[in-house]
């Protein structure tokens, strides 16, 4: 710098003076600031630092449920009725999209389908906490599921992984027994709250399903099993960085249910129905567990373990024939002509003597004309069950009154609903005096006299599940004891109560004696249900009771509705035991609105059903074997032909060959 | 090099001279702090060099040595430079504002787009702010300085640059420029009654200019700094979690590269404004006291370096530079420590961005200049004012 400084000192010396004081101000402040900004970090990082610590640490570690596989539910045998299987799923985290839309549309060019249920998915994940995933499709093909990962890298918030969800390998079979398993609803959590409990976290989680019929609802808690639970160390966006082996517990499957049910049975029987409504149960007359019980036509509970779309789950609720009801429990009848051993049984507890006749002249008169079936002559009470006589069992109806075939209907098993770990059955109605008093008609609790006769022929006001059918023809079959049903016959291996100390009947053994014989007779030569109770078995043979209910009133002419529309049709139903000198097996159909007799729509389908039960079982299998006894499979239709009968036209996987490999 | 050295005619001018005028320590902590700062953007991303820290470590060698040449300009060319540099950037910033080369960025239009190169002038309008206020109070009187009419000139100097910033809007620029003038006529002499008068009226205005003027996102975060557990998930979440981080540090620290709160992302902008939130939750109290003190002690040598110059434009100038870059820090700091709203100003040298880098290395040259050439006078009375 070549030129020199012009000084003006007092000047100079005044700014710079005041600029020393000031900028030693502003130093001062600055320093000041900094110890402020200090103090601060003291105050945070020594004095608060633990409480800060942990929310860090709450940041960093978070504990993930971990559902427990369901537990199994199995056969008698030990085949599994309802498993898991894996599922590969595509979740979507909505915080960790750029934008949902576009993350949509692109999942949309690799899954198309998720294009269709847009709106509920983006319902779905809008209504989800931060950070939870929410899965999208469940299911998903290996292709699709390798396709979603390909894309990963373009698709941020859309993840793929693998769950298990409920299997049910057997379909309708056991859809009303078992029920399913469905998504946590809200009204599900509401209930439990309402109940004054706090709903489990797990159901909270993505993808867990709950027990919503059948026996998954009814032992949910059993098949549940316990959360495990992942420590898992996360990014901010909830993005698993590593697993804490250490503070994670593994979850525990839920119990194994075996149920008394047995797989060939039960498939068979819902297989006779073909596209029939109805039920049908098959009991042990020992024992009283349940080999098969079925309700048709039935659908398949895997639609409803993801969700079931809305137009297939209409369509079922909507089908006349009623899919969704469980018609072995929830499904009631009047029991018709099956009911009149009952009847028998009444008259005899009180006295009337079984070889006693009665004339059947084709009509019994009170008050009105009833009709027969035909003009039987003097039959005694064998001769009476064989023929299904009309007027008999009005007679004795008539004679000993509704009270008495009430009381010993009862003590049949009507009625009542039984504990066999299922809710929703229907206990029917057994109608009685004091049942009149109480459902007055027209404001007259009397019981008229006129009413008895149909009661005699299980008609009237008279209402009976499957279920109670069955029992009763078991009671009968077993000749001394109350036969009581069991469907569930262990839970995580602890046998349940079996019935193996049932209460006698109050019955004399010889009366039931006189009704076996008079069943026997049904299915000979003869008999109502001859022609279609033949098990082709040799010495094998099945005894059982045919019958028909009005499904309504349609006055005389066509009894059973032929050619009717489907809803008007009479009700078929069958029951039946075997083998007849040694009864192991009872088994009850009741076709709805079949429209037949109930030896032609009931018997072939009980036949089926029972030759399956027989020839499952080890002794009677043997006698089979050892008589050295043709093949069994199409004995009962060869016989049929050779008499010169039609096969009835049954749908052909009822008349054909049981196809069942025989264990 | 003796002192005696520097007595020789010429001598002074030779560039061996300077460089052994150079205040070192200076040049120390900066490096130290950049150092840092590379440190913490390697861990950052997961112990890599890439994507920030080489970059970081690549300027801030470049813009050494620039504030070193820096450091050897004459204070004459300085104050030659004063009003032109200012007027450039008042025009870049004109163009922002009034031409579509404006170009906007994270919700404010504070990019100049130049075809070749998009810079934010309103980073560089610090600097020519302060040149230009150190150059009109050096050839004014400290009477002038004190309470004249004449101060319209610097209050108009940093009035339009805040204005047209604060409109852009980049409220944490607009607040530096604003602070940084208002620092420099403090120390220039402005009077203590106007002073209280101004302080008092900026209490009345501050309020209903938060209420109407700023934009809602601008008001959001200023309300979510009065109670950030208001909205936890939203503009509370950075405060909330650069709290967490520096608190669960504690006295020691979770070692380096081990920051969960930095490490696993809950801790937003973590390389950028909230870096200084990493360095407290990996070396704890002990580390970001360290930091802190490095600030203090730079701050605290700029201005004696300001104190000692021989010019008036030396003092002021380098002061302001100091004042700007201690306004940095303590807002950053008041910031991330969760006593500031969060305005997006940045760490000095440990925040990875080149605009702010690059501005506070020429303020270092300049502040390293005026040191060099602290016996300069500069004449009085040159120029438009």
């Amino acid at each position: 710098m070549s030129s020199e400084p012009h000084i003006f000192f007092s000047d100079v010396n005044e700014r710079q003076g005041s600029f020393l004081r000031r900028t030693f101000l502003l130093g001062g402040g600055m320093a000041l600031g900094t110890v402020a900004l200090v103090g601060r970090l003291a105050q945070l990082q020594i004095f608060k630092s633990e409480e800060y610590a942990t929310l860090a640490t709450n940041n960093q570690f978070n504990f993930r449920l971990v559902p427990p596989p369901r537990g199994l539910i199995k056969d008698r045998n030990g085949v599994v009725i309802a498993g898991n299987r894996p599922s590969f799923r595509v979740l979507v985290v909505r915080d960790e999209t750029k934008d949902l839309d576009q993350t949509l549309d692109l999942l949309g060019q690799l899954l198309p389908d998720t294009l269709e249920r847009r709106r509920t998915i983006i319902r779905e994940v809008n209504a989800a906490p931060r950070f939870s995933p929410v899965p999208v499709k469940s299911d998903l093909s290996w292709e699709e599921f390798s396709k979603v990962n390909l894309h990963a890298a373009e698709l941020p918030g859309v993840m793929a992984d693998m769950n298990e969800a409920r299997y049910y390998p057997f379909g309708g079979a056991y859809a009303h027994v078992i029920g399913y398993v469905a998504k946590v609803s809200d009204r599900d959590i509401k209930a439990i709250r309402d109940k004054g409990e706090q709903p489990a976290s797990i159901l909270f989680n993505p993808g867990f399903r709950i027990g919503r019929q059948g026996i998954e609802k009814a032992l949910d808690t059993d098949l549940r099993g316990e959360a495990g639970g992942k420590r898992v160390e996360v990014d901010a966006r909830g993005r698993v960085v590593a697993e804490d082996a250490a503070g994670s517990k593994a979850p525990v499957q839920g119990s194994e249910i075996m149920l008394t049910l047995d797989n060939d049975v039960q498939n068979r029987a819902l297989e006779v129905f073909g596209e029939e409504a109805g039920s049908c149960v098959v009991m042990d007359v020992r024992n009283g567990d349940i080999l098969a019980m079925v309700s048709s036509p039935s659908f398949d509970p895997n639609l409803f373990v993801s969700g079931v779309p809305s137009k297939i789950y209409r369509a079922l609720a909507d089908y006349e024939r009623r899919p969704l009801l469980d018609k072995a429990l929830g499904g009631t009848f009047a029991p018709g002509s099956t009911f009149k051993p009952i009847v028998g049984l009444a008259a005899m507890k009180r006295g009337w003597d079984p070889n006693r006749r009665v004339v059947c002249n084709g009509s019994f008169f009170l008050g009105r004309r009833f009709a027969c079936l035909g003009r039987h002559g003097a039959l005694d009470l064998r001769g009476a069950i064989k023929a299904s006589c009309n007027v008999y069992f009005m007679t004795i109806a008539t004679e000993f009154g509704p009270d008495a075939i009430a009381e010993t209907a009862r003590d049949m098993g009507f009625g009542q609903s039984f504990d066999i770990g299922l809710t929703g059955q229907k206990a029917g109605l057994v109608p009685d005096r004091e049942w009149r008093r109480r459902n007055p008609v027209r404001g007259d609790g009397k019981w008229y006299p006129g009413e008895t006769p149909s009661y005699g022929i299980g008609q009237g006001a008279l209402n009976v599940n499957a279920l109670q059918l069955a029992v009763y023809t078991a009671r009968i079959a077993n000749g001394q004891k109350a036969v009581t049903p069991r469907l569930i016959k262990s839970i995580g291996g602890v046998e349940q109560t079996s019935g193996t100390a049932f209460a006698d009947l109050p019955f004399d053994p010889a009366m039931l004696k006189v009704l076996r014989d008079g069943m026997e007779a049904v299915t000979d030569v003869g008999g109502t249900g001859f022609r279609n109770s033949q098990l082709g078995l040799g010495a094998v043979r099945m005894a059982g009771k045919t019958g028909t209910a009005q499904a309504q009133n349609y006055g005389a002419g066509s009894r059973k509705g032929a050619g009717r529309p489907w809803a008007q049709k009479d009700h078929n139903l069958f029951i039946a035991y075997a083998p007849t000198d040694n009864p192991r097996y009872a088994v009850s159909v009741i076709v709805q609105h079949g429209g037949l007799g109930g030896g032609t729509a009931g018997a072939p389908r009980a036949r089926e059903v029972m030759k399956v039960a027989l020839l499952k079982d080890p002794e009677i299998r043997a006698r089979i074997e050892q008589a050295g006894f043709e093949a069994p499979e199409d004995a009962g239709a060869r016989e049929a032909e050779a008499r010169g009968e039609p096969v009835d036209a049954l749908p052909t996987d009822i008349a054909a060959p049981a196809p069942e490999p025989i264990q | 090099m003796t002192a005696s050295a520097l007595t020789r005619p010429g001598e002074r001018d030779r560039i061996s001279s300077k460089l052994a005028e150079l205040d070192w320590r200076v040049i120390g902590l900066l490096c130290v702090l950049a150092g840092i700062g590379t440190a913490m953007l390697y861990s950052i991303a997961g112990g890599s060099w890439s994507p920030w820290a080489w970059k970081h470590l690549l300027r801030f060698g470049l813009l050494l040595i620039a504030m070193i040449g820096l450091a050897m300009v004459h204070p004459k060319w300085w104050f030659h430079a004063a009003y032109p540099v200012y007027g450039l950037l008042l025009f870049m910033v004109l163009l922002i504002e009034f031409t579509p080369m404006g170009y906007v960025a994270g919700g404010a239009k504070n990019w100049l787009n130049l075809g070749f190169v998009r810079i934010q002038p309103a980073e560089f309008m610090k600097i020519g702010l302060v040149l230009a206020l150190a150059r009109w109070y050096h050839g004014h009187s400290a009477q002038d300085a004190r309470w004249s009419w004449k101060l319209l000139f610097p209050l108009g100097m940093i009035g339009v640059p805040f204005l047209l910033v604060a409109k852009q809007p980049d409220l944490g620029s607009a607040m530096i420029i604003g602070l940084t003038g208002a620092a420099v006529m403090f120390m220039a002499g402005l009077s203590w009654r106007v002073i209280a008068a101004a302080a008092a009226a900026a209490v009345a205005v501050i309020p209903p200019f938060v209420m109407f003027v700023m934009h809602d996102y601008q008001r959001n975060r200023v309300l979510t700094f009065l109670n950030p557990e208001a909205d936890p998930s939203g503009t509370g979440y950075n405060i909330i979690q650069s709290k967490i981080a520096l608190g669960s540090g504690g006295l020691m620290g979770k070692g380096y590269g081990l920051g969960s709160q930095s490490q696993l992302e809950f801790l937003p902008e973590r390389h950028t404004d909230f870096i200084f939130s990493t360095v407290s939750e990996e070396f704890g109290f002990l580390g970001s006291f360290t930091v802190l003190a490095c600030y203090l002690a730079l701050i605290l040598i700029s201005l004696r370096i300001a104190a000692l110059s021989h010019s008036h434009f030396g003092r002021i100038s380098a002061a302001g530079m100091t004042a700007f870059l201690a306004l940095f820090v303590l807002i950053n700091g008041a910031m991330v420590m969760g006593l500031a709203p969060v305005v997006g100003v940045p760490m000095p040298l440990l925040s990875y961005g080149g605009s702010t880098m690059m501005t506070v290395m020429i303020g270092f040259g300049l502040i390293l200049s005026t040191h060099v050439h602290r016996y300069v006078e500069l004449p009085k009375g040159q120029g438009l004012f």
